[in-house]
């Protein structure tokens, strides 16, 4: 099972790493990144790697969010 | 987006041609792949029984390289630097409208649970998941916290300044003091005893680096933190 | 159903292609996009691609995580710990360097105006 796991995981990952770089809007597209961040931390975590996934959610959650939303407020909106 | 639009078909095609031929490659490299390979880190798991904490990683990190860790947080501290200078900040309150009075109370009871558990993975860094680096960030998550939900909240300038160079100092200070102890850079010098490794005080010096490492890496996560929250709006 | 997703050299290719079809993306994205918080996202995501590539081939099924307790004592059936010790430490690097990276796009918009990345040619003959 942890194989099926890991390749959905995968498939997942590379579907919402797409749709954050095609999407015109910005903040769409940093939501989209949090995605790929998400899907990260439960691929380290099936890979035995609880430090990896531990420092992977709480850069991805919430310090790199806030650099890009902090972006996206001086520089605008759209694409 | 208009994908047929936006990008001229030869790009994607370029791409879809490269990604393919890099796929087969791998995949035909991959078939050869030797199953019982010798791995990096065997020698560093059979020495980590002889001198090491419960969390090899840690000890990785901080022991066997420690130095490199060393040069990891000055890096760290180059990147806070460059925030710090490249961004004008403006003293005057940032935020236009008061925030809502939920999240103001809310903030303010979570912010000493947040500091807790952020003390708790650094201290705990050695036993369990966890240490200085994702200590330090969570509690510049629980700065961040504070940062957008009051309009006047500041970390005063001194404090970060203070514990960084606290933190930046006593690293290269215990790491001269193995030097002249043990004849190692970072050696453990503080006796520690591996009979019973996963007691709290077992590491050695090994947690007091790790927590030095979670203060250093805090108060450089909430500098830029801060730095990018007080840019001005106008200029 | 899924037994033969298991074996190790099937999880190693489903990694290493992952990866690589996770570090096209952000190649896509830093090639074809123009903004710059579009450029910063890409690169995000080739890190992140890297990252994942790193831990997956030094990962085996059989083995559990690096950490000694009362019921993992043998070092002969740990994962191996250099990748991640070296990974943990990156991660919280590259976001200190996307740190950098935004505020010199901020400052550089306060200045000229622009967010494109083809129109900035200040320094071009």
């Amino acid at each position: 099972m942890t194989g099926f796991i890991i390749l959905a995981t995968f498939v997942g990952i590379v579907i919402v790493a797409f749709a954050s770089v095609v999407q015109k809007r910005l903040a769409d597209s940093v939501v989209f990144l949090m995605g790929v961040g998400l899907g990260n931390v439960v691929l380290f975590f099936l890979f035995k790697a609880p430090d990896v996934a531990l420092t992977e959610a709480v850069i991805g959650a919430g310090i790199g969010t806030f650099i890009f939303l902090i972006a996206l407020k001086h520089l605008g909106e759209q694409a | 987006m208009n994908i047929k639009r936006d990008i001229p078909t030869a790009t994607l095609s370029g791409f879809a041609l490269s990604a393919v031929l890099v796929l087969t490659l791998i995949t035909i490299l991959l078939q050869y792949l030797p199953l019982s390979q010798q791995r990096v880190g065997d020698a560093l798991l059979v020495l980590n029984e002889k001198e090491g904490v419960a969390n090899v990683v840690t000890t990785v990190v901080v022991y066997f390289r420690g130095f490199d860790t060393l040069g990891e947080i000055a890096v760290l501290f180059i990147a806070s630097l460059g925030v710090g200078l490249m961004l004008q900040p403006n003293t005057e309150c940032r935020l236009k409208a008061e925030s809502n009075f939920m999240l103001q109370t809310a903030s303010t009871l979570l912010f000493p649970l947040i500091l807790l558990f952020g003390i708790y993975v650094m201290v705990y860094g050695h036993l369990s998941p966890g240490g200085g680096f994702q200590g330090g960030v969570i509690i510049a998550s629980g700065v961040l916290l504070l940062l957008i939900s009051h309009k006047n909240f500041e970390v005063p300038h001194t404090v970060i300044v203070a514990f960084e160079t606290v933190a930046g100092v006593s690293y290269v200070l215990i790491g001269f003091m193995g030097l002249l102890l043990l004849d190692t850079f970072l050696g453990n010098f503080i006796p520690h005893d591996i009979a019973n490794m996963g007691m709290l005080l077992s590491g050695g010096v090994i947690p007091l680096i790790y927590i030095i490492v979670g203060i250093k890496v805090g108060s450089e996560m909430s500098g830029i933190v801060q730095n990018l929250m007080q840019r001005s709006d106008d200029v | 159903m899924f037994e033969f997703l298991n074996q190790p050299e099937v999880i190693k290719t489903i990694v290493t292609l992952g990866a690589m079809s996770l570090f096209f993306v952000g190649l896509f994205g830093l090639l074809t996009r123009k903004h710059i918080v579009k450029v910063f996202i890409s690169i995000a995501i080739m890190e992140s691609a890297i990252f994942l590539l790193f831990i997956g081939l030094s990962f085996n099924r059989e083995k559990v995580a690096p950490i000694i307790d009362a019921t993992q004592t043998q070092v002969a059936t740990m994962n191996d710990p250099i990748p991640q010790a070296m990974i943990l430490t990156a991660i919280v690097i590259g976001m200190a360097v996307l740190a950098l990276g935004v505020s010199f796009a901020i400052e550089y918009y306060k200045l000229t105006g622009k967010t494109e990345i083809d129109t900035m040619n200040e320094m071009r003959f």
